[in-house]
């Protein structure tokens, strides 16, 4: 989070200062691409989608650091959700924990993913999540959106978001003890 | 451990008692000093992926910089520029090629397929295609064959050359083909198909007629390497004697083409190095 100056730079970056968009840009699209990894097949391509409609609408957003975060995700979101549909494949994000989503919290990719602390693995972990979980958490802690923004981006109350986020926390931990490693 | 935490984990009772700490997980503040170790690791896990950039998290920066610049210069707004900028950002670009080149490879093979089967190919293609997969023999209205691909094939096959011969005759096509009248040099040289028997022209009637499926009743049409003059010139120069065809080596089993003899009117048998018509 850029915090304070983060004003600065977005006006900087209205009219035109590449140094302000570039400040942004290191900012944001680490996690930017994380969360894709998640919820898109396609994450450096749905981020440069991303990043250049942020970049047309760019002198027409009004508001603070949070309200930008939770309109690039929210972008980023109809983004990938869009990639999943043209590619004919399971929805990006699907509503409800299904058997299949299930069928991916396997041991395998829990020990694959223990044996070395890192952050892929511990996106590995995120990833055997059911989708829904996985994507509100990683816009809870990676993107840093409060719960509200993350309702609105996902289309749910915030106590349904805060319900999946807990879940996905739960099962998370669950996992950490059946491995029998404390990261 | 789990005394602290009773319901920590699912399927257990009691696990609303565990919601503070994940609260504080989410809002990413630290943890008490008594919170469980497993509590604690998941905190240290989704910091690792909250943390800060990895090499090849920074991906795309230039295309966006560039994106950047040229959509806020003054012509950025632009379709063009917004499609460029687009273009500019897909780290992947030859993605996507690859199926699309063999999507057009398998519709050229089909649509190849479709046409032999409809039986518009070129007479040599559409004799392979007739070979090959049995497609129907070559057509009446298959382009011309060449000089060179008819002496590869001195077979009935090459009849749709034969019995395009009735059907250039009918066109206007036919009659731009003809270099001069029957008989003359030109003529004869340019009609002599290989593998292909015309009738010997019986008096008062030309070789059309002699035929019997001419119809332009008074000249006829040329043998179908004369369409294109020059193509056939080899054949020409060598003459008829170089055709090996005859009606005795006509093999069975070639079901379009009609016996020779009963092509002549007369009763006459074909003779070779002619064009005929099939």
């Amino acid at each position: 989070m850029i915090g304070g100056a983060f004003g600065v730079a977005l006006a900087s970056a209205r009219t035109g200062d590449e140094a302000a968009f570039a400040r942004i840009f290191r900012d944001i699209q680490p996690a930017l691409l994380r969360y894709l990894r998640v919820i898109a097949t396609d994450p450096e391509d749905v981020a440069g989608e991303t990043w250049v409609q942020v970049v047309t609408g760019l002198r027409r957003f009004r508001g603070g650091e949070q309200d930008f975060r939770a309109w690039l995700f929210t972008i980023a979101r109809n983004r990938a959700a869009d990639a999943g549909r043209s590619r004919a494949r399971r929805p990006a994000v699907p509503l409800d924990m299904t058997e299949a989503a299930q069928l991916l919290t396997t041991p395998d990719a829990a020990d694959q993913a223990l044996e070395a602390v890192s952050t892929q693995a511990a996106m590995a972990l995120i990833k055997s999540l059911p989708p829904d979980q996985a994507e509100i958490i990683m816009l809870r802690v990676v993107a840093g959106l409060d719960a509200g923004d993350v309702a609105k981006i996902v289309g749910k109350s915030p106590g349904a978001v805060r319900v999946a986020a807990h879940r996905g926390l739960r099962r998370l931990a669950g996992q950490v003890e059946q491995a029998g490693v404390t990261l | 451990m789990h005394g602290e935490m009773p319901g920590f984990f699912p399927g257990r009772p009691g696990g609303e008692h565990d919601e503070p700490l994940l609260d504080m997980i989410l809002e990413r503040r630290p943890l008490p000093p008594g919170a469980p170790p497993e509590i604690h690791g998941l905190a240290r896990m989704l910091a690792a992926v909250a943390g800060s950039a990895e090499p090849g998290d920074l991906a795309g920066q230039d295309a966006a910089q560039a994106a950047f610049t040229r959509l806020t210069s003054p012509q950025g707004t632009s379709h063009a520029a917004l499609r460029s900028a687009r273009r500019s950002l897909s780290d992947r670009p030859a993605r996507g090629r690859l199926p699309l080149a063999a999507l057009a490879v398998v519709a050229a093979g089909l649509g190849s397929a479709a046409a032999a089967y409809v039986g518009v190919l070129p007479s040599p293609i559409q004799h392979f295609a007739h070979v090959t997969f049995g497609a129907p023999a070559p057509s009446q209205d298959a382009p011309p064959i060449t000089g060179s691909l008819a002496s590869s094939h001195p077979t009935p096959g090459t009849s749709g050359s034969a019995r395009r011969h009735s059907a250039a005759s009918s066109g206007p096509a036919g009659g731009k083909t003809r270099s001069g009248p029957p008989g003359s040099p030109g003529w004869k040289g340019k009609g002599a198909a290989p593998g292909l028997a015309s009738c010997p022209a019986t008096p008062g009637q030309d070789r059309g007629r002699a035929l019997g499926r001419s119809q332009n009743p008074v000249v006829p049409s040329p043998a179908p390497n004369q369409a294109r003059p020059g193509a056939a010139q080899g054949q020409a120069a060598s003459g008829p004697g170089q055709n090996t065809a005859s009606p005795g080596s006509v093999p069975s089993g070639w079901p379009t083409m009609p016996s020779p003899t009963t092509a002549c009117p007369n009763g006459a048998v074909p003779t070779k190095g002619a064009h005929a018509s099939g």
